[in-house]
């Protein structure tokens, strides 16, 4: 009969985690139950409970989870990066769809674009000053890594804090340049180009979003002097990413 | 058999990260699904005993709620229990252990994965809760489903929460078994299940965004009133039917790889050979890979597009049988001339079989495009998938846990009572389906539930199929409380009961405790899971 893992590091006890169950519990109260409180039963007291419950759990379990992640050994090094690559395959693959979907509608419409209701004057150069800063924080955060290199620490938390700031200054601009042609009745509703614009700048701007939030966890961390150079090498790899694809929403949706 | 840990602590199960824990719990939360699902189907059945009302309210609000159903069976069915509990559950238990490490490459992502399917499951099950259920089928096609009153919200959620749980599984297992398998095992000595799953999960990676976009664009339309599906304002309603099969159609292969993998398991041990054929298996399952993205167009046959294009979907959706027909081939042929031991695990792999060939071969017509305008919106469609898809994936389930039974529950499970399951079960489907083949043929619509205008003799055929549907449901629950019953009180079991050669049998203890293997393995060269010559 054979006995069970004995003289083994993890011998004795089952490994368990608190964080995972956190983050799925805070993504059910507020992206699900917030959502279809506020629009499928018209009940903002339903969306902020929701969201108060769905938040705290979130962060709680996001913070947990970098935490633990810093600190215990995995089973084998390294292989973060090879994993995040796999999954950026993935969002290649969401980021086409949307491009389908708006390729389809801009060929189907042949001549007629862009569609009634679409502003004549549109800003052209915003998404320039946009495109200038999102490259700026990819070349920041890479001074980041390179400090981390050196061992040099708190120039590593400096240069993350500069591609934080850059990255809300990214976000800042989306906002500055929503409610202005939401002002000029351009809103989601209005055609097909709004339609995928709205969509397109949107799913990005999440995504950058999501970036932010992962170097938060990386800065934070890195003041209570914890750090990895496998997750400041992924967190990285996804702004580049998100930097990539902003070229293709920029010239797609603006240029063409 | 001593296994580390000291009795039940249900903390060390709730929040676990350990891979062979985590896919007990997707097993859990698959298999409750399947029951409401099932019942689901039971109602369907029953509805469908008569021509018109049978066991709806009246004319007026019947379609509505048979249409709730219908959703709730397909949706529940697909997404709650077939890709979970294969790439899930069978998925999570086993491939660590066949690829001799100790755990996945990244297991508090593993926990992520299977609470984000629960999280569909809950979200799933809210439709019974809510005034406004959602009433859109799995498909949830456009424009019924922007303009319906049911809560669409409910099903893209459920999409959304087990698609994210499906990529982040396909990383997680993708990384683990190209890095983590024991020193010695290349990838022509690993198990077909370990191959079949790493080709599922490639498909997975790459085409469930495709989904996620496709409902999330459906949701942007019904709650932000953006316009993707919307041909009055230059959207396009064909649009949702081409991104929603460029995955669903290959999510008919994330099932049924893994469910062929578990077969070939079962025949490799119950016939003590090894694969015939492995690498033109293995060749078949990458040529599935590849073939499975260039066939969704034949799902729009009926939906208006070139006849050009129709020739070409035809063509590569016939292609698809070859790579299949390798992987079948293989399978038979892993029988010859075997010393076959006949236990469940193996009468659901014969049953199998012939699912595979009846269904594989009722494709046919249905890939042809002439016989397809016909044959496609009828109930003999409904019946071939429910051969390849729905029964054939659900006996590799049922076979998957009767066959590790031992080694998960560390107990013997009642062999008398699993094989009077698997009689009922396997005669039960075909009084449901057989009949649905013939009057599919003869123009029975497929989904109706008021078929007063059709032919009076096809009420026949149809009250044949409910009692078929009955018999399938006692054999569900003969099976699954045997499964509950057995790993309370069944006979102890011992490390190996079936004399296989794959390493979860000859390498751990029963039930395997944290950390999986007693010490590191290390497989001398030459060594295959099927070394049994």
């Amino acid at each position: 009969m054979i006995k069970s893992a004995v003289g083994h590091e993890q011998a004795h006890h089952w490994e368990t985690s608190v964080a995972p169950m956190l983050v799925v519990a805070g993504v059910l109260f507020l992206v699900v139950f917030g959502f279809i409180g506020w629009f499928s039963y018209h009940s903002a007291l339903m969306a902020i409970v929701s969201a108060g419950i769905g938040v705290p759990l979130l962060l709680a379990g996001i913070a947990k989870w970098t935490g633990e992640g810093l600190t215990h050994k995995p089973l084998v090094e390294g292989l973060s990066p090879m994993a995040l690559s796999i999954f950026i395959v993935s969002e290649i693959f969401i980021f086409l769809s949307l491009f389908a979907a708006y390729w389809t509608m801009r060929l189907s419409a042949g001549a007629d674009w862009p569609p009634v209701g679409t502003p004549k004057e549109f800003n052209l150069v915003l998404p320039l000053i946009m495109t200038v800063i999102l490259v700026t924080s990819s070349l920041t955060y890479h001074v980041a890594e390179v400090k981390l290199e050196q061992n040099n620490l708190s120039g590593f938390r400096g240069w993350v804090f500069i591609s934080i700031l850059l990255g809300l200054l990214f976000l800042g601009c989306t906002v500055y340049e929503y409610q202005h042609l939401m002002h000029q009745k351009f809103t989601p509703s209005t055609n097909a180009y709004s339609t995928a614009f709205y969509s397109i700048t949107g799913f990005h701007a999440s995504h950058v979003l999501i970036g932010l939030g992962v170097f938060l966890a990386v800065l934070l961390a890195a003041m209570r002097g914890l750090t990895n150079k496998y997750l400041a090498f992924c967190a990285g790899l996804y702004w580049h990413f998100v930097d990539i694809v902003w070229f293709f929403v920029a010239t797609q949706i603006y240029y063409w | 058999m001593s296994t580390a840990s000291s009795g039940f602590k249900l903390s060390e199960w709730l929040f676990t990260t350990d891979h062979k824990r985590i896919g007990v719990l997707y097993l859990i939360g698959s298999v409750a699904a399947f029951a409401v699902a099932g019942i689901m189907a039971l109602l369907i059945r029953l509805e469908q005993m008569s021509p018109g009302p049978t066991i709806v309210s009246d004319a007026y609000v019947g379609g509505d709620q048979y249409n709730v159903w219908l959703y709730f069976h397909g949706a529940a069915m697909i997404l709650g229990f077939l890709i979970p509990g294969l790439t899930g559950f069978a998925a999570n238990y086993l491939l660590p252990l066949m690829i001799g490490a100790k755990d996945v490459a990244f297991p508090r992502i593993n926990a992520l994965s299977v609470w984000l399917f629960w999280a569909g499951i809950v979200v799933a099950l809210l439709t019974f809760v809510v005034p406004d259920k959602p009433d859109v089928m799995w498909t949830g096609y456009p424009p019924y489903s922007i303009k319906t009153g049911g809560n669409l919200a409910l099903y893209v959620f459920t999409v959304h929460l087990i698609g994210f749980s499906s990529i982040l599984a396909s990383v997680n297992f993708l990384v683990t078994i190209t890095y983590m398998r024991a020193p010695g095992i290349g990838w022509f000595q690993l198990n077909m299940f370990t191959w079949s799953c790493f080709t599922a999960f490639i498909i997975q990676l790459v085409f469930v965004p495709v989904l996620a976009a496709a409902v999330t664009l459906l949701l942007l339309d019904r709650y932000l009133g953006t316009h993707f599906y919307d041909p009055a304002n230059g959207g396009d309603v064909l649009l949702y039917q081409n991104l929603f099969w460029f995955y669903s159609h290959p999510a008919v292969y994330v099932i049924f790889l893994p469910a062929m993998g578990i077969f070939y398991e079962i025949y490799a041990t119950m016939a003590k050979n090894p694969i015939f054929n492995y690498k033109a298996a293995v060749y078949g399952m990458c040529g599935i890979v590849l073939i499975s993205g260039e066939v969704w167009v034949h799902h729009l046959y009926y939906s208006g597009m070139p006849d050009w294009l129709r020739i070409g979907q035809m063509v590569t959706t016939l292609l698809i049988s070859v790579p299949v027909g390798l992987m079948t081939i293989s399978l038979f042929g892993t029988l010859y001339r075997g010393a076959i031991t006949f236990n469940t695990p193996m009468y659901y792999g014969t049953a199998a079989l012939y699912l595979l060939i009846i269904g594989g071969l009722t494709g046919i017509p249905l890939a042809i495009t002439v016989l397809s305008v016909h044959l496609g919106e009828t109930s003999f469609t409904h019946a071939h998938f429910h051969f390849i898809m729905g029964i054939f994936a659900t006996f590799s389930v049922f076979a998957a846990v009767d066959f590790w039974f031992p080694k998960i529950a560390g107990r013997m499970l009642n062999e008398k009572q699993a094989r009077l399951g698997f009689w009922f079960n396997f005669i039960g489907v075909n009084v449901t389906f057989w009949p649905l083949f013939i009057i599919g043929v003869q123009g029975m619509p497929r989904r109706y539930w008021d078929y007063s205008q059709f032919p009076p003799h096809f009420a026949d055929y149809h009250k044949v199929a409910t009692i078929g549907a009955f018999i399938v449901a006692i054999g569900m629950v003969l099976t699954i409380s045997n499964w509950i019953i057995s790993a309370i009180k069944g006979q102890r079991a011992t490390d190996n009961p079936w004399g296989s050669r794959s390493l979860e049998w000859t390498h751990t203890a029963t039930p395997p405790g944290p950390g999986n293997f007693p010490k590191d393995v290390v497989v001398e060269a030459g060594w295959t899971p099927y070394d049994y010559k």
